[in-house]
């Protein structure tokens, strides 16, 4: 079994089989193109923001004993006929099933300016792009962020993190327009504007200008110029299919493959970024992971496993990773949903805060939640679980409404008589009355008499107040309780009788 | 606590009971404490021994017939189908004394390797994770007032405010210093100990979906990396397996543990923040994460403390002043229950069956042939299993299956089907009702001996009255049956002679109580504690892992571990989560304090407690009957709605049999290391009962 790829899905892939595969049928080598050990390429626009170390970064390492793992090395080409990888330090590698997991590269649109290949024009998407973009901030005076997706918005945020000035420049009319609805995206860009990351959408790049070699501005489809010392370009992926086109593998806009991953050729199978499934690519990390748990279970002859138990799939939420901006969306939008939809919507552009639910068939389809720490991971795990929701969807927008309020311990003369005040002794106020009124004049009296307060303690305050304030409201009660007619009744000490001054 | 005979037994109460200042209730009793006397004299104390007859109704008989008839029917039960045909099924709730008479017992005279106990139900899981780390297994690893002086407590899935209420007397500091974070799913009365104390800022109460602590656990700790907050130098001196373990948790990012807990970022990375400050290698007061039941008892329940020890031990925690990881025991004796030989896999002190040396050492002490001893048998899910199969015969010892085990439904079948059940008990448990021979026995009043609390201190427990009728200890029981069985084996009846030879046994073991005596307890200051590993002339070891690990190496072993899901995981026909847990006045199976009646008058029956949108959904008003069916069973209760408990998922005790009996609904599945069963997540439907139409229903023909 080869595998060309130590990415994220590369790397699932093998470390899914070789846990599966525990009567060690397979002989495991995986090819990985960068010097690094494997990492967690989701996380570089956190370090690029300084928000995660390095060291978070490193997945786990392919066990030696069961994976031999060609760090460093390319896959130069693939002869399908002799079964081979030929790969960039010279040496073939014979195998069995090969799988491809090339994933992709960033996609940088031909603009003028950009052939002369100037300085401080970068993409993310390695570890060593976020070290050489990190570098250039540190003397950066303005960034341009071209792309307003999920990705160029996090490196943006991280940049300003960092003290740069950054504008994000996006062709399309507003941000995100891939995930979501106008509204949405307005308070978003205003919500980053108050970051100080300037937004300017509408409109795109048509010209990079540099000067002796370094970028120095860009110049707008309306004739704007913006000064750039740093430029990012964030404009989408491509799939990395080069090997498996060279070697006649049917590739469109990735390495074509069916329901089960096959692609064109025999023996060679493609998952993640690099591959253009019947069902569509999203450039997501989730479905990519599923697809190697796929692709396992069907090379160890396992039934595939739903993990959700409920069927059928839904597209994955999306999460804005970013210090200040809380930004997660989901299945339907609200422009999206049909007539008979439950939609609700929040819009508190004071707060920057924007809420979409869309409720079908009494299941929470589409949500996106910006500026709403308090509910956003309680709606996704609702969507994602598919966990019953309130009869009246708008109490999903109340934060809390899991926890819910917490009820307020009742004034000593207003609880009813049948409250349980000592929780450990389980002792009642009515309880504490009465023991009162027998002459407990203290809260060690009481307590002797009733044993409240003698298990946490907890409720110590709350004994003291109701003595007080039964001292209070009656003296010399407690003192002659045998000395003329006593209201035993508890109701009646309910109603607060410190009138008398 | 003082106890002081009542002058008038006949008046209710054996002894009466008063609260003493001792370092760890700190003078507190809860409501079950200063009921306990009630207990001695339960109206349907158990005092003659009972064998079934003819007619199947128990009657009363004679010690010597009951004796002898479990002695005949289990010398032809070995006879046809070999020795280990007899299961041992013990508890929890045992002195030191009988829980080591009971493991030996069972190895030397029954020489059945079936032996395990209702601990697996609840320490398994810790004791599992804290052996793998440490190398050693002791609750607490420090003294529990070291509490006091922390500056951050992170609290998984326990409920200590109300199964073990003056524990929270310790939570003081730590509350006003605002560093309690409790992790769960219901606002329980401990989590509502986050509440801002007085002027302070209160902690924080993280209120994940059930079943996904371990992925909490490892998103804290992939912040603690990501924040560069780690210990590197405690590390690299003091552990292994580190880089794994930090590469492990490199795919738990933050808002990827959001989503999948449902506790938000902010509150992930405020729990993060607060340990790492409070960690003394940061110059904190001291941090310290403990877990409970509900953390453990889950299909992944030793890599959840693995999970969370591993984010001790990247913090720098365990061995530094009021630091590390401790696990808060569930029974009276839970910790010395687990070290003694009631486990299926181990021998006194300890020590593990499989190992020669330990067997060779046990075996001397017990004058027996090393090789006459049974090696590993199974855990108690799995011993449960055989019952009616291989097993064929079962003694218990202070525990109720019938209402504790999961699948308690399907439980009652199989013990049905057994040619000998014998129940040690003094009140007519469920599962004693269901008995061939019950024999009454003493209890806490009535007896001599020790038990070891949650920080493995040694506690004597001292006789106060005699016992009622003809109710004898186990030791006299378990010696009587030795006897009659033909054993050569001595067996004392004085619990400090017991005590001794536990000590010779356990000497050079892991929990070694070589140095202790009865006298020895009874001679100092009891507040000063007699903690284990206590060799001879020791004095005791209050506070491990100051300087090593009890590994060969000295180093503690951190292990990469992944999450599973719950076994019986949500689907569209069950769609809510069951948790299940204590109240705080009844205790374990009920079979004790449903006795009390006032502890009834508090809490008199099940209740299933869900959130108002829930009930909402499914038309059900507080105090309606609701329905929470598995594919396992249903339980019908009381609807009890609260906006403190996530609205996917509902809770009810487990204290009550019959109708509201919540492990009839609950999941037998096991942990595949510890044993333990998922007793805490498992798929439900719920219904108001009146509306609930049983999903499967079996044709009798």
């Amino acid at each position: 079994m080869v595998v060309v790829g130590a990415g994220m899905v590369g790397h699932r892939f093998v470390d899914e089989l070789v846990r599966g595969d525990v009567a060690g049928r397979f002989e495991i080598e995986l090819v990985g193109a960068e010097e690094y050990e494997p990492y967690n390429r989701i996380l570089l626009s956190e370090v690029l923001a300084g928000r995660a170390d390095l060291r978070a970064l490193g997945l786990p390492l392919p066990p030696q004993e069961r994976v031999t793992f060609w760090r460093g090395v390319a896959a130069d080409s693939i002869d399908p006929a002799s079964r081979q990888v030929l790969l960039s330090d010279g040496s073939r590698r014979d195998y069995d099933h090969l799988v491809l997991a090339t994933g992709a590269r960033a996609f940088v649109p031909p603009l003028p300016g950009l052939e002369s290949a100037p300085k401080h024009v970068h993409v993310l998407r390695t570890l060593d792009d976020t070290r050489n973009i990190a570098a250039r901030a540190m003397n950066a005076k303005h960034a341009v962020v071209l792309g307003g997706g999920l990705l160029g918005l996090e490196a943006a945020c991280g940049l300003r993190r960092r003290g740069v000035p950054v504008t994000v420049v996006d062709l399309d009319t507003h941000l995100m327009a891939t995930q979501l609805d106008q509204a949405p995206a307005r308070m978003l860009a205003a919500q980053l504007r108050s970051l100080g990351v300037d937004v300017v959408t509408g409109t795109s790049v048509v010209e990079v200008i540099s000067a002796y070699d370094e970028i120095v501005a860009v110049r707008l489809t309306d004739e704007r110029l913006l000064a750039a010392d740093l430029m990012l370009v964030s404009c989408g992926i491509r799939a990395e299919s080069a090997l498996a086109a060279d070697a006649g593998i049917t590739v469109e806009r990735g390495i074509v493959v069916d329901e089960d991953l096959r692609t064109s050729q025999d023996r060679v199978y493609a998952i993640g970024d690099c591959a253009q499934p019947p069902s569509g690519t999203t450039g997501l990390l989730a479905p990519g992971w599923r697809q190697a748990e796929q692709l396992v279970a069907s090379f160890l002859g396992r039934d595939e496993l739903d993990p959700s138990g409920v069927g059928d799939e839904r597209p994955e939420p999306v999460k804005l990773k970013a210090a200040g901006v809380d930004l997660v969306t989901m299945g339907v939008r609200a422009s999206q949903a049909c007539d008979h939809d439950r939609v609700l919507s929040v819009s508190d552009g004071g707060a920057r805060r924007h809420v979409d639910l869309v409720v079908r068939d009494g299941e929470l389809v589409g949500v996106t939640v910006l500026g709403f720490p308090e509910v956003s991971a309680a709606l996704t795990l609702a969507y994602d679980r598919r966990t019953p929701l309130p009869a009246d969807p708008l109490a999903l927008l109340v934060p809390g409404g899991s926890s819910g309020a917490v009820e307020e311990t009742p004034s000593p003369m207003r609880m009813p008589g049948s409250t349980t005040v000592c929780r450990c002794t389980g002792v009642t106020k009515k309880q504490i009355v009465t023991a009162w009124e027998q002459g407990a004049a203290t809260v060690d009296a009481v307590a002797g008499a009733t044993r409240a307060t003698t298990g946490c303690g907890g409720c110590k305050e709350v004994v003291c107040g109701l003595v007080d304030w039964l001292n209070a409201s009656d003296p010399g009660t407690a003192a002659e309780s045998d000395s003329g007619p006593v209201s035993t009744a508890v109701t009646e000490r309910n109603i607060p009788v410190r009138t008398t001054t | 606590m003082t106890l002081t005979p009542s002058p008038a037994p006949d008046a209710g109460e054996g002894v009466s009971v008063a609260p003493r200042a001792f370092p760890t209730s700190k003078g507190g009793l809860c409501h079950k404490g200063w009921t306990s006397g009630s207990v001695l004299r339960a109206p349907d104390r158990i005092t003659e021994p009972l064998v079934r007859n003819a007619a199947g109704d128990l009657e009363p008989t004679t010690w010597e017939h009951a004796l002898s008839m479990i002695a005949g029917t289990v010398r032809s039960i070995q006879a046809e189908h070999g020795r280990d045909a007899i299961g041992v099924f013990g508890g929890g709730g045992l002195t030191n004394e009988k829980a080591y008479q009971l493991g030996k017992f069972t190895r030397t005279v029954l020489r059945t390797k079936h032996i395990d106990y209702n601990g697996r139900f609840c320490m398994s899981s810790a004791a599992a994770a804290s052996n793998r780390a440490f190398g050693i297994d002791r609750g607490m690893p420090f003294r529990l007032d070291d509490l006091a002086g922390t500056g951050a407590v992170l609290l998984l899935g326990s409920n200590v405010a109300d199964t073990m209420p003056p524990f929270v007397q310790h939570l003081a500091g730590v509350r006003e210093r605002g560093g309690l974070i409790v992790v769960d799913p219901r606002r329980s009365a401990t989590a509502a100990l986050t509440d801002p104390v007085a002027a302070g800022e209160g902690g924080l109460h993280l209120q994940p979906l059930p079943g996904t602590d371990q992925t909490l656990l490892l998103g804290l700790l992939h912040l603690v990396v990501a924040d560069g907050l780690t210990d590197e130098e405690y590390l690299a001196a003091r552990t292994t397996g580190w880089d794994e373990v930090r590469r492990s948790v490199s795919l738990w990012w933050p808002s990827r543990v959001a989503a999948t807990t449902g506790v938000p970022e902010e509150q992930l990375r405020r729990t993060a923040a607060l340990l790492a400050a409070a960690s003394p290698s940061r110059g904190g007061r001291g941090a310290m994460i403990l877990s409970g039941r509900g953390s453990e008892q889950h299909t992944d329940g030793t890599d959840t403390v693995t999970a969370a020890i591993n984010l001790a031990l990247a913090l720098g925690l365990p061995g530094r002043p009021a630091s590390g990881y401790g696990c808060l025991t569930g029974q009276g004796n839970g910790q010395g229950g687990r070290e003694h030989g009631q486990k299926a896999d181990q021998l006194p002190g300890y020590r593990m069956i499989d190992d020669p040396a330990a067997r060779a050492h046990v075996a001397g002490v017990w004058g027996v042939d090393p090789d006459s001893l049974p090696g590993k048998g199974v855990p108690a899910v799995q011993l449960l299993g055989k019952l009616g199969g291989e097993v064929k015969a079962l003694f218990v010892h202070g525990a109720n299956v019938l209402v504790s085990a999961p699948d308690a439904t399907a439980v009652r079948r199989r013990l049905e089907q057994l040619d000998l059940l014998v129940v040690c008990d003094f009140v007519p448990s469920e599962t004693a009702l269901l008995a061939d021979v019950v024999l009454p026995v003493t209890q806490w009043a009535e007896e001599e001996g020790t038990m070891t609390n949650l920080e493995g201190r040694v506690l004597r427990r001292r006789k106060a009255i005699d016992p009622p009728g003809q109710a004898r200890s186990e030791l006299e029981i378990l010696a009587d049956l030795a006897r009659a069985l033909g054993s050569q084996v001595h067996f004392d009846t004085e619990p400090s002679l017991v005590f001794d030879e536990l000590a010779r046994a356990s000497a050079g073991g892991k929990a070694d109580y070589s140095g202790l005596s009865h006298a020895v307890l009874d001679a100092e200051d009891s507040t000063r504690g007699h903690y284990w590993p206590a060799p001879a002339g020791s004095g005791g070891t209050p506070r491990l892992f100051a300087r090593r690990f009890a590994h060969p190496d000295g180093r503690a072993r951190m292990v990469a571990v992944s999450p599973g899901a719950p076994e019986d995981d949500l689907r569209r026909d069950a769609p809510v989560y069951l948790v299940t847990g204590r109240v705080l006045a009844q205790y374990q199976s009920g079979a004790q304090t449903r006795r009390v009646e006032a502890l009834n008058a508090v809490a008199p029956a099940a209740f299933v407690e869900l959130h108002p949108h829930l009930a909402r959904l499914h038309q059900i008003d507080d105090g309606d009957d609701v329905a929470v069916t598995s594919v396992r069973g249903t339980a019908i209760a009381r609807a009890r709605i609260t906006g403190t408990i996530r609205p996917d998922t509902v809770f009810m005790p487990f204290h009550w049999p019959g109708d509201g009996m919540a492990n009839a609904v609950t999941n037998d599945a096991t942990d595949p290391v510890s044993g333990m069963p998922e007793f805490k997540v498992c798929a439900v439907s719920i219904a108001r009962a009146d509306l609930f139409v049983p999903a499967q229903v079996e044709v009798l023909v």
